[in-house]
């Protein structure tokens, strides 16, 4: 994929997340949460938020307005990941540190500057 | 707290928080760019762009790598839980912080060029194939974006909106974030052969937040909260007289959850330990005036009840529990939260 591509679709993804982001916090929220009823301030801090996960958002809107979330979900933390966040975060800094000192980049210190082109005209 | 949402909480620990990180900063940053470049071995000429953008950069490394260290020292000993009280703030300065170098970088060395700066950036090295000349940038990119979700999620709204758990899930980014960063750096400025010292530090504060990662979860795994056995409905969860006045044990019942029995005025209550908030440990907290108290960001609860004092609206699940001889049993489906149940007596003449 060219880096156009990619920049169009960051482009599509972030104007959506924006056309979501209004719907939600003009429409959506006081509905799926009491307290933010008549909480107006804090709602811009929120749109950075939605445009970067606004699927997420999407289906918690969906979740909560529907009435299906499990309640005992939210009391059940995954601690027991941690352990495998630590470990992945070991062999990945571990691997950085071994390459980056196994392969050093040298640099051309014995050969002297040399300079391509004249000054250009205007200068 | 809930109530109505406001922009942002603050209260005096907090200002005191936010005050010493925003001193620590600009120091840090002073240093950097004035006091020490010959030590940080930056002292070679270069531009002030890129020395600013080293300097944030820098910043930005150090402040992740302190967050990350917060967590396993709170969990191996509790005279660090102050430090995690704030640390919302603490993430959404470093992404503040990390937003400069990345510009900086973008209106530096990628403008003036025929092509948009943001398609230079992508174009410009594809040396994915390949270690030493790697497009570092991509890892640069890839923690801010992390470090963008995380601060643009950090508002309470979110913790409830999204659930604690996914919540935490989400923020579990930090260490695919961290992991990227040492990679950017090492991979860029730090095959810089005149950084010797910078690449020092680099490496000791990565390996340091590793290091203290696998202790606090190894720790966690042979110190953690017992099992309880299950016996049909109801799961013994341990000796009611282990339970000293305003504390608690804690146990993991069969369903994953874990509870935690509380011994208050010679009566036991059986509460979940996740609090509503951020899913802190309640009962690793005591009860102060009826209350106990989440040790992570002072949330209270009664424990009779599994709701937090008025005004407040948090509410966690209550358990029925039942003591025979000697052993606590509670049940393993718990109430709705907020569900008063009644408090046990412990036997008479027990101490």
């Amino acid at each position: 994929m060219t880096a156009q591509g990619i920049l169009t679709l960051v482009e599509m993804w972030c104007w959506t997340g924006v056309a979501v982001g209004v719907l939600f916090l003009l429409f959506g929220i006081h509905r799926v949460d009491e307290d933010a009823s008549g909480a107006v301030a804090f709602r811009p801090l929120l749109i950075v938020g939605i445009v970067l996960i606004w699927p997420l958002v999407l289906w918690r809107w969906y979740v909560l307005a529907r009435g299906i979330d499990n309640w005992q979900r939210r009391h059940v933390p995954p601690r027991h990941t941690h352990l495998y966040a630590a470990v992945f975060l070991a062999i990945a800094v571990i691997v950085s540190i071994s390459l980056s000192m196994a392969l050093k980049q040298t640099w051309p210190d014995h050969i002297a500057p040399e300079k391509l082109s004249t000054a250009a005209p205007n200068e | 707290m809930s109530v109505k949402y406001i922009p942002v909480q603050w209260n005096k620990n907090k200002y005191f928080y936010d005050a010493v990180l925003i001193i620590c900063v600009v120091l840090f940053l002073s240093i950097y760019l004035y006091l020490a470049p010959d030590a940080l071995g930056h002292a070679r000429p270069i531009n002030p762009a890129v020395h600013n953008a080293r300097a944030f950069g820098a910043c930005a490394f150090t402040m992740m790598t302190f967050i990350l260290i917060i967590g396993p020292l709170a969990r191996l000993d509790t005279r660090f839980l102050p430090l995690l009280y704030n640390r919302r703030h603490f993430g959404v300065l470093t992404a503040l912080v990390a937003l400069p170098h990345a510009l900086t970088i973008l209106n530096w060395y990628f403008i003036g060029g025929p092509v948009d700066k943001y398609e230079a950036v992508l174009n410009s090295n594809l040396a994915y194939d390949r270690v030493i000349g790697f497009p570092f940038e991509s890892f640069g990119i890839f923690a801010l974006l992390c470090l963008g979700i995380l601060a643009a999620t950090s508002h309470d709204f979110w913790l409830k909106f999204l659930t604690p758990p996914i919540w935490k899930a989400l923020h579990y980014l930090i260490y695919p974030a961290y992991a990227a960063v040492v990679a950017h750096v090492l991979l860029g400025s730090g095959q810089d052969g005149h950084m010797p010292v910078f690449n020092a530090l680099v490496t000791g504060g990565a390996i340091t937040v590793v290091s203290l990662h696998v202790i606090a979860a190894l720790w966690e795994r042979s110190n953690g909260d017992p099992v309880a056995a299950k016996m049909e409905r109801w799961e013994s969860v341990c000796n009611w007289s282990e339970i000293a006045e305003g504390r608690a044990k804690i146990a993991m019942l069969s369903s994953g959850e874990r509870v935690a029995v509380f011994r208050h005025e010679g009566a036991l209550s059986a509460i979940s330990n996740a609090c509503a908030h951020q899913n802190g440990p309640l009962g690793e907290g005591r009860i102060i005036a009826c209350l106990v108290t989440c040790p992570w960001h002072g949330f209270q609860y009664d424990v009779r009840t599994g709701r937090s004092p008025a005004p407040f609206t948090e509410t966690i699940p209550t358990y029925d529990l039942r003591i025979e001889g000697d052993q606590v049993f509670v049940r393993t489906e718990p109430h709705p939260p907020g569900t008063p149940v009644e408090p046990v007596p412990v036997p008479e003449g027990a101490a």
